[in-house]
């Protein structure tokens, strides 16, 4: 997956989670909202039930009052009037409580005044024909009463009664309505919301699945990458070892080819020089004839002259092209055995590398007698590793160290050892004449020196060494000055693993 | 020498067969020899048209045989002759330049009688050839096998 559809991705579902958050505070917000409007419209619903049942009282008051003037005026019972009087105290309070009920509504109110002003009438009608049926008029009051009927205010009174009821059954109505409506919305935006989050939740699951397997493809194909790269690695390996060998092959080859021609040359050349006493001794024997002499005595001719020259001169040649042969030879030979060192099958052991330095210090000590060196052995690191390879690391170091020493300076010879991480490293120093800094690389080439060339060597040793220190799965290197000594480091692994390098073959 | 033993020389560089050729005659050794410079015409010669080797049946053979050679290697000659039931007897000196101790070991093992590295030292060149032609002189060869 590219890192592009998955930063998509990713915002994606920062979208989602940040919509799903959105919509469920809108929710809880429009759930708050809806719930405290729906408490509102209920309660104008309780109001106008209220408002209604208060409408029922007053008139109820008012007809308890009438029933009661009545009944105290045909049987002129105490008990009656005092009911009268209960019930036509309650009805303008109750009228007022109305009026405050219904204050919110302008028909209601002109309605209450109508309903007052009218109640206000009856009951003063009721006054009055309690009054003369105190004064014991029952006529004259039933006569008030009978009027007062005819005046209008109990219709008034009825009708106004009817219309306010109306009205509040018209509001109720309505706010019942209003009311259902608001339940009915706040469930449907409840719903519609859960509804939301629901397809919000789904989205996310599909978004954390889909990325889950794009994670799982990643992962295949990464585990797919690792083998690959264990495969190449494994193959260029391969393929390594083969230059490797094909260059073994062919150096060994080489060298070997060389030497037929070289028998050839180095044979003939010998014959040659058995040729050369034959051929100069007739030549003399011409000369000595020609000049008039008597004639040569085998086995005693002397050259003379430019015969000489000629003879010394051949000879000479003879002489240059042997030794070039026997050099030439020489580093064959050296081809060869490095090529055999390295078809060798290391064996590894566990070695007491201070035991082991020391025996070859031992064996090196005539040498170190004669250039006046000391020879110092720090306590070094056991490793295990190949003791053949090892010992000519040491020898071939050792004797480096002591045969490019400074004339006149007694030579101080250092081997000091310590670990790293599973390496040994070890340390030759010594108090010699030092290598120039541009030729450090050039020592551990085949067959090149450096410095002032005053001791026999063919250049071989250090290559050989670091050869040998690569195949035992190390590294050397050197860090000197010219005329400050020399010191090379060589790092081992502490335990060679036989598996590592040993297939080099 | 009193017995008509043919030396057979298998040696592709001319300059080798001759200094060897040369220092056997120094030694005294006056017996006839052929020199071959490839495998092929060794072979041809060795086990005849027919490849059985019966050419050869009742002949004193002393075969002298280098390695490297430009169509064959050295080893699959030894290895015919020794297998072969005309030849096997045959007394092989391999002569070559290797001194590879597999390869010397290997020579030993499909029969080889002697291995000799050419030094390139003459002198001790010339005196190993010079020492084989005495060897030569005094071993019986015998006649190949009927």
């Amino acid at each position: 997956m590219t890192a592009d559809a998955q930063r998509r991705r990713t915002v994606i579902q920062i979208l989602l989670l940040s919509a799903g958050f959105f919509v469920l505070v809108a929710i809880s917000v429009a759930s708050v909202l809806l719930v405290n409007k729906s408490r509102e419209d209920n309660s104008w619903v309780v109001h106008s039930v209220e408002a209604e049942n208060q409408i029922s009282t007053v008139l109820l008051e008012v007809r308890r009052a009438e029933s009661a003037v009545r009944a105290y005026l045909l049987s002129g019972g105490p008990q009656f009037l005092t009911e009268y009087q209960a019930a036509a105290a309650n009805v303008l309070p109750g009228i007022d409580h109305l009026a405050r009920l219904t204050g919110d509504n302008p028909a209601q109110v002109q309605n209450i005044a109508k309903l007052r002003k009218a109640a206000e009438q009856r009951l003063s009608e009721f006054a009055r024909g309690a009054e003369r049926v105190k004064n014991n008029d029952v006529s004259g009051a039933v006569a008030a009463l009978r009027n007062g009927s005819s005046t209008g205010a109990v219709e008034t009174i009825a009708s106004v009664g009817r219309d306010m009821r109306n009205e509040e059954d018209r509001l109720f109505r309505d706010r019942t309505e209003t009311a259902d409506r608001t339940q009915k919305l706040a469930s449907s935006v409840t719903i519609a919301g859960s509804g939301m989050v629901l397809a919000l939740a789904f989205g996310s699951i599909l978004l954390v699945r889909q990325s889950s397997r794009a994670r799982d493809r990643a992962e295949i194909r990464l585990r797919d990458a690792n083998l690959n790269l264990e495969a190449t690695v494994d193959e260029r390996t391969a393929d390594l070892r083969e230059a490797n060998a094909e260059i073994q092959r062919f150096a060994y080859i080489v060298s070997h080819d060389l030497r037929s021609p070289l028998v050839n040359i180095m044979g003939f050349t010998s014959e040659l020089e058995e040729l050369n006493s034959d051929i100069f001794r007739r030549i003399g024997g011409l000369t000595q004839a020609a000049s008039g002499g008597p004639p040569p005595a085998a086995g005693e001719i002397v050259l003379e002259g430019s015969d000489k020259q000629l003879a010394d001169d051949f000879s000479e040649a003879l002489g240059f092209i042997k030794s070039s042969i026997a050099r030439m030879d020489r580093l064959i030979s050296a081809i060869l055995n490095l090529t055999r060192e390295g078809r060798r099958e290391f064996q590894p052991e566990q070695i007491e590398t201070r035991d082991f330095v020391e025996g070859i210090v031992s064996s090196l000590a005539h040498q170190a007698a004669e250039a006046q060196a000391e020879i110092h052995i720090e306590p070094l690191p056991n490793i295990v590793s190949d003791r053949l390879a090892l010992e000519q690391i040491f020898s071939n170091l050792i004797d480096n160290g002591i045969k490019y020493l400074k004339n006149g300076v007694p030579g101080e010879i250092r081997i000091r050892g310590r670990t790293k991480l599973g390496y040994a490293i070890f340390e030759i120093s010594d108090n010699g004449r030092g290598i120039d800094p541009k030729d450090h690389q050039r020592i551990f080439d085949l067959f090149r020196r450096a410095g002032t060339q005053d001791k026999p060597g063919q250049g071989i040793g250090l290559a050989h060494v670091r050869a040998l220190v690569r195949r035992l799965g190390g590294t050397m290197s050197v860090s000197s000055e010219l005329n400050a000594g020399s010191t090379f480091t060589v790092t081992l692994p502490i335990t060679w693993n036989a598996s590592n390098r040993n297939s080099d073959q | 020498m009193t017995l008509p033993v043919s030396i057979i020389m298998i040696e592709d560089d001319e300059g080798h067969a001759r200094l060897i050729e040369r220092n056997i005659r120094r030694s005294g050794v006056n017996n006839e020899i052929i020199s071959f410079a490839n495998g092929t015409d060794a072979i041809n010669h060795l086990f005849g048209p027919d490849g059985t080797g019966l050419v050869q049946k009742g002949n004193a053979l002393l075969i002298l045989l280098d390695l490297n050679l430009p169509d064959m290697t050295g080893i699959d000659i030894l290895k015919q002759i020794k297998e072969n039931k005309y030849l096997k007897a045959s007394p092989v000196v391999v002569l070559t330049t290797t001194d590879d101790s597999q390869e010397i070991k290997r020579c030993y093992e499909l029969g080889c009688n002697v291995y000799i590295t050419k030094p390139v030292n003459y002198e001790n060149f010339a005196n190993a050839i010079r020492q084989l032609g005495l060897f030569f002189s005094v071993i019986q060869v015998p006649p190949a096998a009927s």
